[in-house]
């Protein structure tokens, strides 16, 4: 895979670098996919004049494990059609666009090893204008190429493997709905009890029961990993407001050892093992907080807070 | 093992926790843990003076001497005269099964379907059956014949004109072993178990209550002594009462039926089962709204 990220700020820088990258794709006949918000994918259409090879993806940028089993399951299909290469030109969520970070922090770096053998091009844009300093600093470590605004391609001396960028100590984002005392504060609780709690919280919001569904799944999955693989006091606290649940899981181990954990499926191993990567398909956000002694799972149903106390906006 | 069979039953099976004996009719089957052997003659007096009011032969199996057992029942609304006619039977489990008796579960099961159409034959509605069959599960062998047991008769209660109770003594066995019993029946005391596996009307089995990772093992058994058949491919599974279920028992499910290259159809309005499917890829099990055939 080439992955590598391209930073402009304004519409020219845009279109600079992505027409050439599409326009590459396009003369070879690779199967190319644009993942940007509609005003950005409409600029493109405006400027290549058949788009008729290209998919444009509106908002599948939801969670980052979902993305990644999706270009898993392209990528196979691709493959037995003989491409050889497929291009994805797309723009992460990041708290300048509204959305949390953490996790797409991680995909970033977890791409990387995923799809290390795959023949996929990804060229991730970032907008200068309204990324934070903290989410440049994510990106320039977790992508081995950078672009500049007049297209230019560098190797990124900065870059760190993916291994060691999801194992570092990395700073805690909770919710803003945290600064209040839970509504729920359970010590050691069994599955049942909890799943109980977050039922009834689900029920006083306005979130659809399906979302409150997996919110119960998700918990019940990160309680029994801290239960059968962390250390006790485990403890489950929770805060909602009608449009959100905000739970999370702490016990006192240091969190799994994998450190794809959440994003893929664990490859070997009991079928345990698959229940943060459930967590991560069914939750609108969930974040991995690592300290020295404990290790905390942040799951949130509804529309999630950016989270974000530093975004630059122009 | 349970299978779909085609019939239609007299009456829809009630399932749930329950809170007493009343109320129950032909078809349905209790687990009652009891701690102390009052509150089990408590419930098999409620179970068994409903049977007689329903005009079912009615049996009292417990231990001791028969005639302490009918003692225990005797001051029931005309339960003397159905004493004396027949229409109430006492049977000591000591002399009906000697110590150490392991059950053989599609002979013990059919005796009792054969005593209910003799019931029936003789004008009753159907025979109903209150046990304390605590003697019958003390060992390893008798627990796992008696589960299978069990799960046989629970299909023969489903579909002839039987209704019973059977009572187990926690002090005595533990809720581990209660809980294994409990859970394959369709009707509970208290939170002896978490979700119960039993015979259905339109399918394979019904499967009720939450399924996580307390329940892992405990499932693992029930599915064994079910022993799911496959039914044009499918093992369908009524799940209309069903309220959690994770991923492994999801792909305990899939696994238990892999091997006979069958479906797993899980009935449920569950709004978690699809995503969990979809999510986890399962082949071999495909979820239905309940009543959806």
């Amino acid at each position: 895979m080439f992955h590598e990220a391209a930073f402009y700020s304004s519409e020219d820088e845009l279109l600079n670098i992505a027409v050439p990258f599409l326009e590459a794709s396009l003369e070879t006949g690779a199967p190319s996919m644009v993942v940007l918000n509609e005003r950005d994918s409409e600029l493109i259409r405006s400027v290549i004049p058949d788009t008729s090879q290209l998919s444009f993806l509106r908002d599948p940028y939801l969670r980052p494990a979902s993305v990644i089993k999706s270009v898993q399951q392209v990528l196979t299909g691709q493959m037995f059609d003989g491409t050889e290469q497929i291009r994805i030109l797309g723009e992460v969520p990041h708290p300048g666009m509204g959305m949390p970070w953490e996790w797409w922090a991680r995909y970033e770096a977890t791409i990387n090893h995923a799809f290390d053998q795959s023949p996929l091009w990804v060229l991730c844009l970032y907008d200068l204008r309204i990324t934070s300093g903290d989410v440049l600093n994510d990106v320039t470590q977790t992508h081995p190429y950078l672009m500049t605004a007049d297209g230019r391609r560098t190797v990124n001396n900065r870059y760190l493997c993916p291994e060691v960028f999801l194992t570092r100590a990395r700073p805690t984002y909770p919710d803003p709905l945290e600064a209040a005392s839970p509504l729920v504060d359970l010590v050691d609780p069994m599955p049942l009890a909890a799943r109980q709690a977050v039922r009834e919280a689900g029920a006083s919001t306005r979130l659809p029961v399906a979302d409150v569904e997996g919110l119960v799944i998700a918990v019940c999955e990160a309680l029994t990993n801290s239960i059968c693989h962390g250390r006790p006091p485990v403890q489950l606290r929770l805060w909602a407001n009608p449009d959100r649940v905000v739970v999370t899981v702490t016990d006192r181990g240091g969190g799994p050892a994998d450190p794809f954990a959440g994003l893929l499926p664990a490859a070997t191993g009991p079928p345990g093992g698959l229940g943060l990567w459930l967590a991560h398909q069914l939750c609108s956000l969930v974040t991995l907080d690592k300290t020295k002694d404990t290790f905390t799972v942040r799951l949130v149903a509804g529309q999630p807070a950016s989270c974000h106390p530093d975004v630059r906006v122009a | 093992m349970l299978g779909r069979q085609s019939g239609i039953l007299s009456r829809v099976r009630r399932t749930g926790v329950i809170e007493d004996a009343r109320g129950l009719g032909l078809h349905d089957h209790v687990c009652w843990a009891y701690d102390d052997l009052n509150d089990f003659r408590c419930r098999a007096r409620e179970f068994l003076a409903e049977g007689l009011e329903l005009g079912q032969q009615v049996w009292y199996v417990a231990p001791g001497d028969v005639e302490t057992l009918a003692d225990d029942l005797r001051d029931l609304d005309g339960m003397a005269l159905a004493l004396q006619v027949g229409a109430a039977r006492v049977v000591s489990v000591e002399s009906a099964y000697p110590a150490g008796t392991v059950v053989e579960p599609a002979a013990q099961a059919q005796a009792f379907v054969t005593a209910a159409m003799q019931a029936r034959m003789l004008g009753f509605s159907g025979l109903r059956v209150a046990a304390d069959t605590t003697p019958l599960v003390r060992t390893r062998g008798q627990l796992e014949a008696f589960a299978r047991y069990e799960c046989v008769v629970d299909r023969c209660i489903a579909s002839h004109p039987l209704s019973g109770m059977c009572a187990y003594n926690r002090q005595e066995l533990g809720e581990e072993v209660i809980a294994q019993l409990a859970c394959l029946h369709p009707n509970i005391n208290g939170s002896t178990a978490q979700f119960r596996l039993h015979a259905s009307n339109h399918a394979a089995a019904s499967l009720n209550g939450e399924l996580d990772m307390t329940t892992v093992e405990l499932l693992s058994l029930a599915l064994q002594r079910a022993d799911l058949q496959p039914d044009g491919g499918e093992v369908v599974i009524d799940a209309a009462g069903l309220t959690f279920i994770d991923h492994r028992a999801l792909l305990m499910l899939a696994d238990r039926t892999r091997r006979t290259h069958a479906t797993v159809v899980l009935q449920t309005d569950w709004p978690g089962a699809a995503p969990l499917v979809e999510c986890l890829d399962i082949k071999e099990v495909r979820v239905e709204p309940p009543g959806w055939r």
